[in-house]
């Protein structure tokens, strides 16, 4: 009947996958490329990070899984896209290149009808010299295998802190353009909880460093709270955690480049600055995975298909505008790719139409920008929406309307753990409604019933339950689909 | 875009500390096991109502 081919196999990409499986009529193929084995719950690398959880806890192989669903898998990596197919066929393609060790380096084009491309980011720890555990001088969190390395860099200079040698250890983003944030602010707390925990912490020098101009930020301009009666901002409630803990913050930074032990950067002022340092996790800045795209002929049109940032554009208002007259109706609804109704991008994966924290400059010109965050909660939303859109159509026609969820409409939790322990660890837990504010809507951008920060121990808990049930989710176990995304 | 009124360094003297109740109550179990409820709660009605 019909072939549908997701490239990638996380957040949203694997969710979709699990829906179609469930929801498509017999005779219809899902097929699923992603380069790796292995799917990750990347939330929990941070305690994999800090010595906390194994690899094991946090990975799982796909095979498997797929194997069950009916799904095909094919362990590759996308590397173009051909949305009007080629002289052969007019079917659309996709280009791909193996990595399963068995068929390293083969090619294959892969044909479909409908095509979700939910590729992620691409780690771009090459747009700051120095930066990243495998070129660089810092350690990172954003894989599996990087949080492990992470941990052992850690546990050194635990080490080196209890032999009485005083440590400066900086935590943040590598670039100014940096998302993710929330990743970053959770480390740092784990980080310091572990400094405790090993009796240290009175010797260590723990700094925050990132590009928000304001504490509080996490690249989404910031949230209002009720808080017994009064607004109160993430600001204040984040600047509170800081001080209770004793951690240092630099803010409005954009890290130039960085060498061993020393990360020099310039502020939102244009001041330029060092700071050294003996353990460093720097978040790189993301960008889209790099794919091309062919028309019929061979004519290249990945200009039309992806932003420069790598991005895929979808139905997203695109036109340049400033700051205020941003509108929650610029952000897509649909993630339909522009111009090709079969083809969806969601999760990381598509182009967002602009920040949706204020953007700055330094005097020097140097953008200091967070990117706007597309955390678990909307990229699982977006891949089942896609998938919804694509069941109706194959069941009913293709001129069946497109399911919608848009980053205007839906919310997002983000647990930020501060520390592990069934007992003694906490988290500060944040939920926003909805991600993109409206202050057209709500005097505040977001619905104040739902938009809250709280810290405490019960937050630990409520990570280490969706640590489990997304796992059990992402596993296809009994009853995964009453999980939400 | 540049604002001279950004610090780089916010002086934190000034953020409020949680007072000694505030921080036993963060660890006192049948108060977190109201809030774990309450914020899976919140969670719940998020996705009832932004989900499609
Ligand atoms: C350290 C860290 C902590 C985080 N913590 C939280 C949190 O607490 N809560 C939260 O909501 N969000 C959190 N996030 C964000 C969350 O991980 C992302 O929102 C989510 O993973 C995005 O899903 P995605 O499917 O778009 O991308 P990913 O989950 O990154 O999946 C991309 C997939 O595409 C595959 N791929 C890459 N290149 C290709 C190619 N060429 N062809 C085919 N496949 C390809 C990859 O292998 C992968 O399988 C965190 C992120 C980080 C880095």
């Amino acid at each position: 009947m019909a072939d549908v081919v997701i490239l990638g196999a996380g957040v949203a990409g694997h969710t979709a996958a699990l829906h179609l499986s469930r929801l498509l009529p017999r005779g219809s193929a899902v097929t699923v490329v992603s380069p790796n084995s292995q799917w990750n719950w990347i939330p929990s690398n941070i305690w994999v990070g800090v010595g906390r959880m194994p690899k094991e806890a946090v990975v799982f192989p796909l095979a498997p899984v797929y194997a069950k669903k009916g799904i095909g898998y094919r362990q590759a990596k996308a590397v173009a896209i051909r949305p009007e197919g080629d002289l052969d066929d007019e079917r659309g393609a996709v280009d791909v290149v193996y990595t399963s060790p068995d068929r390293a380096g083969e090619s294959e084009r892969i044909r479909y009808d409908y095509l979700v491309n939910a590729t992620g980011p691409q780690l771009k720890f090459g747009m700051t010299p120095g930066l990243g555990p495998d070129a660089g001088h810092t350690v990172s969190v954003c894989t599996a295998d990087h949080a492990v390395h992470a941990a052992t860099e850690l546990r050194a200079t635990i080490e080196r802190l209890r032999a009485g040698e005083p440590q400066t250890l900086v935590v943040g983003m590598g670039h100014g353009t940096c998302t993710c944030e929330g990743a970053a602010f959770e480390y740092v707390f784990n980080v310091d909880h572990e400094l405790r925990e090993a009796g240290v912490r009175d010797r260590a020098r723990l700094v925050y460093l990132t590009n928000e101009a304001h504490l509080g930020d996490f690249g989404v301009d910031g949230m209002t709270f009720d808080d017994h009666g009064f607004e109160t901002t993430s600001e204040l409630w984040t600047s509170s955690l800081y001080r209770e803990r004793g951690v240092e913050a630099i803010l409005g930074a954009h890290v130039h480049r960085v060498e061993p032990g020393v990360v020099h950067y310039e502020t939102l002022d244009g001041e330029m600055h060092e700071l050294a340092f003996d353990f460093g996790m720097l978040l790189p800045p993301f960008g889209g995975v790099a794919l091309e795209a062919f028309d019929r002929e061979g004519a290249d049109i990945t200009s039309e298909l992806f932003a420069p940032s790598g991005f895929m554009k979808v139905d997203a208002d695109y036109t340049a505008k400033p700051y205020e007259e941003w509108r929650g109706s610029d952000w897509p609804k649909t993630y339909q790719a522009v111009g090709h109704p079969n083809v969806f991008a969601v999760g990381i994966a598509f182009a967002p139409p602009h920040q949706i924290s204020r953007p700055r400059k330094s005097p020097n010109g140097t953008l200091i920008a967070p990117s706007p965050p597309r955390t678990g909660m909307p990229s699982g939303v977006m891949g089942k929406t896609a998938a919804l859109t694509i069941v109706d159509r194959i069941k009913h026609g293709d001129d069946r309307p497109a399911h919608e969820a848009s980053m205007a409409h839906m919310g997002a939790a983000c647990v930020a753990s501060a520390g592990a322990g069934m007992r003694r660890g906490s988290a500060a837990a944040m939920t926003m409604m909805p991600v993109v504010p409206d202050y057209s809507v709500h005097p505040t951008g977001r619905d104040l019933a739902d938009t809250r920060g709280e810290i405490g121990l019960s937050g630990h808990w409520a990570k280490l339950m969706m640590h489990h049930l997304f796992i059990h989710k992402a596993k296809g176990r009994l009853g995964w689909q009453l999980i939400p995304e | 875009m540049t604002d001279k009124t950004l610090s780089s360094t916010p002086d934190l003297r000034s953020a409020p500390l949680p007072t000694a109740r505030t921080l036993r109550m963060r660890r006192n179990l049948p108060y977190q096991a109201y809030r774990f409820a309450a914020f899976n709660l919140r969670i719940v009605r998020m996705v009832l109502k932004g989900h499609h």
